[in-house]
């Protein structure tokens, strides 16, 4: 059986497992085509390389699909059948029908190893151990061919040397097969070299093979690169010359070395493939209506060979029969893994699942880092295009330095684009595990919900999503406690009985989207302020003065709930504060609107990358710092006159209320460089619910930068983010405004409950 | 970055060559304050010239602040601050010395100028103790090679606290 984390009665486990399955059977079917392509090319007395291929393609995906699983029966026939495959494609074995008879019966192993895990088939073990035995003599049969053959073409010996085996393999079937063989020269420009190799690749194919291509090395210069490829065909050399013309290319048909090489090729079979010599001990057949009565009639007997295709079809179907509503077509695995679903995204899942690389996230976070400095670098360029351009005399050569700085501008930003996409995973990972919540939640408390999910496929940061799912979590769980009513209740003020959560995710500009949004009954302002009054978060005066946003706010301060009764979801009075806190760590912020009777609608607004974050630099005595943006809430024109000491602290009044100020040049001890400017700023940071303003000398603009963290050294320093570079070598700290507020804050604090003890 | 000077992986074979002869080790000289001191060779990395450094308020005084190399963050500590010598501005002749004792962070030391590198005999090395008294943990030795005189310095109880 399987053995996978997770444990039976896990959801998630169930979920792996159907995906397990639909993969390796779409794998499974996926084979059973390319054999039966492989029989009719046999039949017809040639081979298709590039079919050995796919199957061993599959084969091998199929091993790491059983190995994940811990299918260990599948592997090990994966792994035997993985050899034969290699062998064939590589022309250590020639393919013959008693090859691809073993090659049909693995396909038809696979699907009752299959039917075996899924519990509803007996046990295959005996089958894969008969067709082990087979493929394991199909592998004794190695028979080293034509090595001779090369050595009569003249062919440089360096280029020989650099052949892998598939390429010698296929040189010498060509050769075998009476094909000539042509050396073709082209120089390419290393801009387009990737289309215009395609584009050479597509004009040849009609006429050939391409076994391998080289750089030459010789006579390029830094913009071209020449190419030496070999190619093999039947057609005359005028007419590839004909096919593949143009000012770069150059082509030429390979000699033989000798004349009597004539004669020795003419003895040789044309086609080798069809005549294939026997193996010197005959492969164990095995007897497909044998293993068929094994099954016990649980299928139809497979019947291989042209047909083979229809017959495993059924057979998988009947192996897939405790399912609900057997398919003929396996439902592909949802997930990033599968392209677009349907028949034709058959093959396509082939490859994309066997092209898929998985990628520690701190190898990207390094790539990052390179991009960053190449950025600098590119600053650099440019200044220096600059400073030759207004020289008359290197005016041409100004014009040439800055195409090249335009050019590198350009790639350098798609490479940062490009690793930022990698980066990044679809929303639906988080949001496939909140459609069970909804589900689970909504039962235990009697309340009807439909889920509505869109944007399921917006994608942001793998980091990002990791850390989503608990502030998600606890806003679907607030929406179903607090806000949806329940059924009766809904029906007596003429709501549908069924409650509706809304889960929308989108992208705006830098940032995702997700809003969390219910039709229930809404947060109700005076309940809000009753209870922040009765916890002693707010006075009663105080509470005569809020704001409907203030209102609001104070649902995120620790220990807030309406609930008079904790319920085990909610009402224990943590929650929002805890979603606002993570949020915020993510660089994002929470905003509620609620209109009592219709609903709430609670919007996360997210970076979409944690690899670059957007800052306000300011400027304190003379020194830069950056403040991420996501903590500033405004900033505004700053006035000393403003200020007021309470209780030993600096406060200003913003719009009726009280700030707390945090003069930044003092904080950090830092003495003007120049003379205070007469202007000075205050940046209003927002922290859960806590404000601080921050005053500076200047407001310098925003900026994306790439945060990197301090050295071991000075981590203990209070204060700092970590820092990052500008340009010109210049570094910026940037500012853990979470921390700052925290210190300023308590320090604030204490002082005052020194005054008040003494 | 036209200034820098890797030097650090071929001193490393260096230092190890000269460890396995146990003949000869090297040293780099640099000034301080006016007065020469030298580290094994083995231990830096690289010798940057000054970028601007951005100094981090509230770190400790010892420590000049960071700087950017190729993209990494780099502490630099002013060693003459350390040891309670006279500062004198960066000038062309300073130099950040940036050195690797396998802490986990490379860290930079400030010194006013780079002199050059002594492969020292055993027989030209002194012990710590010839300098008399008590010596701090940091002193390893004196350095005697022909017409000069170099405070030997272990880096590792300067940068580890």
């Amino acid at each position: 059986m399987l053995e996978v984390p997770g444990g039976r009665g896990d959801p998630s486990f169930d979920k792996a497992r159907d995906e397990f399955f639909s993969e390796a059977q779409e794998l499974v079917d996926g084979l059973g085509r390319d054999l039966v392509a492989l029989d009719q090319a046999l039949k017809r007395g040639h081979s298709d390389p590039e079919i050995i291929n796919d199957v061993f393609r599959g084969v091998h995906t199929l091993k790491g699909l059983a190995g994940l699983f811990g299918a260990s029966r599948m592997s090990v026939v994966s792994h035997e059948l993985e050899d034969v495959l290699d062998d064939l494609r590589l022309g250590r074995v020639e393919l013959s029908s008693h090859v691809l008879d073993a090659l049909f019966q693995a396909v038809e192993i696979y699907n009752r190893i299959l039917a075996a895990e899924k519990g509803d088939g007996p046990d295959p073990t005996a089958d894969a151990e008969a067709l082990l035995v087979a493929l394991g003599q199909v592998s004794e049969h190695r028979g080293g061919t034509g090595v001779g053959l090369i050595a009569q073409y003249d062919l440089d010996p360096g280029l020989l040397g650099v052949l892998t085996e598939y390429e010698e393999h296929r040189l010498r079937t060509n050769i075998q097969a009476g094909l000539a063989l042509f050396r073709i020269r082209v120089r390419f420009s290393l801009a387009t070299i990737d289309s215009a190799l395609d584009d050479l690749k597509e004009k040849t194919k009609p006429h050939g093979e391409i076994i391998t291509y080289l750089p030459t090395g010789s006579g390029t210069d830094i913009e071209t690169i020449e190419l030496e490829i070999l190619m093999a065909s039947r057609a005359l050399l005028h007419v590839l010359r004909a096919a593949i013309a143009g000012p770069q290319v150059d082509i030429e048909e390979v000699r033989r070395r000798t004349a009597h090489s004539l004669a020795v090729q003419s003895s040789l079979p044309a086609a080798p493939m069809a005549a294939a010599p026997a193996p010197r001990s005959p492969v164990i057949r095995l007897d497909p209506t044998t293993d068929a009565a094994t099954l016990g009639g649980s299928g139809p007997p497979p019947i291989l060979g042209s047909t083979g295709l229809p017959a495993l079809r059924a057979e998988s179907t009947s192996a897939r029969g405790s399912g609900p509503a057997p398919s003929a077509t396996p439902a592909p695995p949802p997930g990033a893994l599968t392209g677009p679903v349907g028949v034709p995204s058959r093959e396509l899942s082939l490859r994309s699942v066997s092209q898929t690389v998985r990628v520690d996230i701190r190898k990207l976070d390094n790539l990052m880092t390179i991009v960053g400095e190449l950025a600098i670098v590119r600053t650099a360029i440019a200044g220096l295009s600059d400073r030759v351009r207004i020289r008359p005399e290197l005016r041409q050569l100004g014009i040439e330095l800055q195409r090249l700085h335009r050019s590198f501008d350009r790639h350098l930003s798609q490479l940062q684009n490009g690793i930022l996409e990698v980066r990044m995973v679809p929303l639906g990972q988080v949001f496939d595990k909140l459609a069970r919540v909804v589900r689970q939640i909504s039962r235990e408390h009697d309340k009807l919900v439909k889920l509505s999910i869109t944007g399921a496929e917006t994608e942001i940061d793998k980091l990002i999503v990791e850390e989503l799912s608990d502030p998600l979590m606890h806003m679907i769980r607030n929406a179903i406690d607090h806000g949806i009513e329940p059924p009766s209740e809904r029906e007596h003020v003429g709501k549908d009985e069924v409650g509706n959560i809304v889960l929308n995710a989108f992208q705006k500009g830098n940032h995702v989207l997700i809003e969390v949004e219910d039709d229930g009954r809404g947060m109700n302002p005076e309940a809000i302020v009753a209870s922040a009054v009765r916890k002693g978060m707010v006075s009663a005066d105080e509470a005569k003065d809020l704001t409907a946003q203030d209102i609001f706010a104070l649902v995120y301060m620790p220990g807030f709930t309406t609930k008079e009764v904790a319920t085990d979801l909610s009402g224990r009075g943590v929650g929002l504060d805890v979603v606002k806190t993570n949020i915020a760590k993510l660089g994002g912020v929470v905003d509620i609107v609620s209109g009592v009777g219709i609903g709430t609608k609670m919007t996360i607004t997210l970076p979409i990358t944690l690899a670059i974050i957007s800052v306000l630099l300011v400027e304190i005595a003379g020194r830069l710092f950056a403040m991420p943006l996501a903590s500033v809430g405004e900033a505004m024109g700053f006035d000393d006159r403003q200020v007021r000491t309470l209780e030993g602290r600096e406060v200003m009044t913003v719009r009726g209320k009280s700030l707390p100020v945090c003069r930044l040049a003092r904080l950090f001890g830092l003495a003007a460089t120049e003379p205070a400017s007469t202007r000075s700023f205050v940046v209003i940071a927002l922290m859960g619910n806590r404000s601080l303003g921050f005053v500076v000398d200047r407001l310098l603009g925003q900026q994306d930068i790439v945060v990197k963290a301090l050295g071991r050294s000075i981590k203990s320093v209070r204060g700092f983010a970590g820092a990052t570079e500008l340009g010109d070598q210049r570094v910026a700290l940037v500012l853990d405004v979470a921390a700052l507020i925290d210190e300023v804050l308590a320090g604030g604090e204490s002082r005052f409950m020194a005054a008040a003890l003494a | 970055m036209a200034g820098l000077v890797r030097t650090g992986a071929r001193h490393q074979r260096a230092a190890r060559r000269a460890g396995e002869g146990g003949k000869r080790t090297e040293y780099l000289a640099f000034t301080l304050a006016g007065e020469a001191y030298a580290v094994q060779i083995a231990f830096i990395a690289e010798i940057l010239k000054p970028p601007p450094i951005t100094e981090v308020p509230r770190a400790p005084r010892n420590i000049l602040g960071v700087v950017s190399v190729r993209g990494k963050l780099v502490t630099v500590v002013d060693l003459r601050r350390r040891f309670q010598l006279a500062e004198s501005p960066i000038d062309r002749k300073s130099r950040i010395l940036l050195t690797d004792l396998g802490l986990g962070e490379q860290i930079g030391l400030l010194v006013d100028e780079v002199l050059q590198v002594y492969r020292l005999a055993e027989s030209e090395l002194e012990a710590a103790s010839a300098l008399g008294g008590d010596q701090p943990a940091h002193i390893a030795g004196i350095g005697r090679p022909p017409g000069q005189l170099l405070v030997l310095l272990d880096l590792r109880p300067i940068l580890e606290t």
